[in-house]
């Protein structure tokens, strides 16, 4: 029995940040959890900020995770782990990629983008456990750079955790997705599950 | 989808706007049409996709009036229907609807608005719950999935026995967010058309008749009081309560969680509908309760009448909500208002960690600031950049010429680098300000891009107003052949309906040739050359003028395999000038060592770089 469980998605649109609840909202359902997911669908496809919210347990109502309240954050992407720090708290899980989606002001030198050492210090500050690897690399080695999100989801199976099983969540996966999407996000699984070892 | 056709007592996670599709299905639903707008789009797709098996015709109107009275017509000819908006969808609605509340139902109509606190997807947090009351339509306010799909199903049951449209309004953060549904049984429901004429019922030709309609409409949503009592609100008080909260919509649920979290003791009133408002239970709880919190997203609307009942009570109550500040009525709640207001209601201290918070702000300052630049490959970009060289080369620097934006995808060409838009009022409006900023004495160019989907929806009136006073305006539309900000819905001119099947597309310059406009200039916006000839033509000409801009969105592109091969960068030739950033901004590009890299992925041929690049450094993807 779980009573409450939080895990929150952090990504910039067209990552497959909410591919990533679907997937493992699912897992949930397949262990027989009770599941409330909060999304952001707006701006999902365009760049912006995105955030999924995925609640697991019996004392859960809400859609959305208290301030403090996530037990594991996946970021997709550094400056969205830091983006979301509101939401995290001593002993919280952060499982980041490296890989920063850099905005344009950036590129062009008009704004500074913070070192990804930077971000991720300030996160242990908090007292977060953060595990972070380029799952841009992995996935791209991997022969599918347009999953980022699935390596991230590999990568959290391969720490273990209290509510989702690798098993769960691999058959959720070949259940969410299908024809050559399953093929390369499958690769992109192991991948970011074999990339435990190489995490810092 | 996979789930919405199956079987009774089955349990699924869906989002809100799948449980209202589903609840249409159970209700056996026969016409289901509305007009795209986050976040209500969900309910046609869905249903869309199981129209063939469900039997159910199901239509993208060109606009929410459009669809409401097409809505209409089904339900006065004995047809169930759904008809689903946003909340500036109802305001397009309105005429219509304020009319249709005076009349007879013969079939139930039910009326699905998504409001969008916390603006998630931009434009305004109107709080549709006025409107009901506005339009004295019965409403009920939903707050989760299986709230949703039960609210429908009970919904049409209302609308059929008092012979009135229901509206069910829900939020965001409801019809986005997922949680668990029971299904419920498959209503099936024969249709017989209704040939009924009665143009006492269906005109409001005499104020006779009109002022007994009027007296009707309130006496019919009058009646359902007991019925949303019973089945949509919900008060739990025990006799020692003297604390009680009140809460509707999403914000029940974070009521929910704040008394598990904090074992708390006290009356709760769940207000599930906005009109009739359950006013037999909150005159029960504050007859009864010294102290209550009213949690609502957006106006004041249940508080008001909270105080209301008080005041009848000649009671003293204290009431914690929106205008005593403990709460804002702007933004979307989350648990942790609705907690700390619970704190204030109960004279509890907050358990606050200063140090706590100032190190997670600390990390959140390190977040970039993003702004949404157009999607790799989109045609809009290779518009604004052609129309911003047009101006140039006609003498207009920045500022210096007005482009009147509108609603949709192309309005972020008010962003940098282009800068082009200047004012977002709604859906088709870029045209008709165009016109009075002429009338206003502006002397400069005055451009309206609008899109497509938007042309049709609510452009092609001023634009004929244009053409028919001669008003020396450019009217850009910008084609990209899909309803695109909203998830990729077709409409006229895409050659598809909502099922996707092929149909005939309807071109916008033939509309706009037949209202007067001469020579309307078709190109491509991926050919900068070309469109910036276009736009200087345009410019110069006497008339009202157009140009239709016609490239596939992107995302579309890409979907079909329609994309090129990845734009090449000859490292050896880029100067690092970086003029092809600063020009397109594109999200496919990045800078390495000073020099421009392509990220292939991303990448979709477009060929916009290769034409902005003054060292011939990009060149188009394919070439050996």
């Amino acid at each position: 029995m779980v009573e409450e469980y939080n895990v929150l998605i952090s990504s910039v649109g067209g990552q497959g940040g909410v591919t990533l609840s679907r997937i493992l909202s699912n897992a949930a359902l397949l262990q027989g959890l009770n599941v409330r997911v909060g999304e952001t669908l707006g701006m999902a496809q365009r760049g912006g900020s995105v955030q999924s919210h995925i609640r697991v347990g019996d004392n859960v109502h809400g859609s959305l995770i208290r301030r403090g309240g996530a037990d594991v954050l996946l970021a997709l992407e550094p400056g969205e782990a830091a983006r979301v720090s509101a939401y995290l708290g001593p002993g919280a899980r952060v499982i980041m990629n490296t890989e920063s989606s850099t905005p344009i002001p950036v590129m062009l030198g008009q704004a500074t983008y913070p070192k990804v050492e930077e971000i991720r210090a300030s996160l242990e500050a908090i007292g977060c456990r953060v595990h972070s690897f380029n799952a841009q690399r992995q996935a791209q080695d991997a022969g599918a750079p347009r999953s980022v999100n699935v390596v991230v989801l590999g990568a959290f199976m391969a720490l273990g955790d209290d509510v989702f099983t690798p098993e769960d969540v691999e058959s959720a996966l070949r259940s969410t997705l299908s024809g050559r999407y399953l093929e390369e996000n499958l690769r992109a699984f192991e991948a970011g599950r074999r990339a435990l070892h190489g995490l810092t | 989808m996979i789930h919405l056709l199956d079987e009774e007592g089955s349990h699924h996670l869906l989002m809100g706007n799948e449980a209202v599709a589903r609840g249409a299905i159970e209700a056996g639903v026969h016409v289901a049409v509305g007009y795209p707008g986050t976040p209500s789009t969900e309910v046609i797709e869905t249903l869309a996709q199981a129209a063939e098996q469900t039997g159910m015709r199901v239509e993208w109107a060109v606009n929410e009036k459009v669809a409401f009275d097409i809505a209409t017509g089904a339900a006065y000819g004995g047809a169930r229907c759904i008809c689903t908006m946003k909340s500036a969808g109802v305001n397009v609605a309105s005429d219509s609807i304020v009319s249709v509340a005076y009349s007879d139902l013969i079939a139930g109509l039910v009326i699905y608005v998504a409001d969008d606190p916390g603006l998630h997807s931009g434009m305004e947090e109107q709080d549709s719950r006025i409107f009901a009351a506005a339009s004295l339509l019965p409403m009920l306010d939903v707050s989760d999935s299986q709230d949703s799909k039960d609210a429908v199903v009970q919904a049409f049951e209302y609308s059929e026995r008092q012979r009135v449209p229901v509206i069910v309004r829900s939020t965001a953060r409801v019809a986005h967010g997922k949680s668990p549904v029971v299904l419920g049984p498959v209503k099936k429901v024969e249709v017989k058309p209704h040939l009924g004429r009665d143009i006492s019922v269906y005109t409001r030709a005499s104020p006779v008749w009109c002022q007994k309609q009027h007296s009707n409409l309130i006496e019919k949503t009058e009646g359902l009081l007991p019925d949303f009592e019973r089945r949509h609100s919900r008060l739990d008080m025990k006799p020692e309560h003297r604390i009680g909260v009140i809460a509707s919509g999403v914000s029940w649920n974070y009521l929910l969680d704040a008394v598990a979290n904090n074992s708390l003791d006290l009356a709760t009133l769940k207000v599930g509908s906005a009109n009739p408002l359950p006013l037999n239970h909150i005159r029960r709880l504050v007859s009864q309760v010294d102290r209550v919190l009213v949690l609502e997203e957006l106006e004041p609307y249940i508080e008001v009448q909270v105080k209301a009942v008080i005041a009848d009570l000649q009671r003293r109550v204290i009431v914690h909500g929106k205008q005593d500040g403990t709460l804002p009525r702007v933004g979307e709640y989350d648990y942790d208002l609705v907690e700390q207001a619970v704190n204030k209601l109960l004279g509890k201290a907050p358990e606050l960690d200063p140090q706590l918070a100032q190190l997670r702000r600390d990390a959140a300052n390190l977040a970039p600031r993003r702004s949404l630049p157009f999607c790799p490959g989109c045609p809009h970009r290779g518009t604004y950049t052609a129309l911003n060289q047009a101006l140039k080369e006609l003498g207009y620097g920045e500022g210096e010429a007005i482009v009147t934006g509108d609603i949709g995808c192309t309005i972020l060409g008010m962003h940098p680098p282009f800068n082009s838009c200047w004012m977002e009022v709604s859906m088709g409006a870029s045209v008709g300000l165009a016109i009075g900023l002429k009338y206003a004495g502006v002397e400069a160019p005055v451009i309206a891009t609008i899109g497509d989907s938007t042309f049709f929806h609510a452009g092609m009136p001023p634009s004929l107003n244009a053409a028919w006073n001669k008003t020396r305006i450019v009217v850009a539309v910008l084609d990209n052949e899909i309803t695109g900000m909203t998830g990729h819905q077709p409409f006229p001119s895409t050659g598809l309906n909502a099922l996707m099947c092929p149909v005939d597309p309807v071109r916008a310059e033939r509309i706009l040739e037949a209202s007067g406009f001469k020579d309307v200039a078709v190109v491509s916006p991926f050919d900068l050359e070309e469109s910036k000839e276009a736009f200087k033509e345009a410019i110069q000409s006497e008339g009202p003028s157009a140009v239709v801009l016609r490239g596939k969105c992107a995302i579309v592109a890409r979907r079909q395999r329609l994309t090129g091969p990845p734009s090449r960068v000859d490292p050896e030739m880029c100067v690092g000038c970086l003029i092809c950033v600063r020009t397109l901004s594109c999200p496919a590009m990045s800078v390495v060592d000073g020099k421009i890299v392509v990220d292939e992925p991303t990448c979709t041929g477009c060929g916009l770089c290769s034409q902005v690049c003054p060292a011939k450094a990009i060149s188009p993807g394919g070439d050996a």
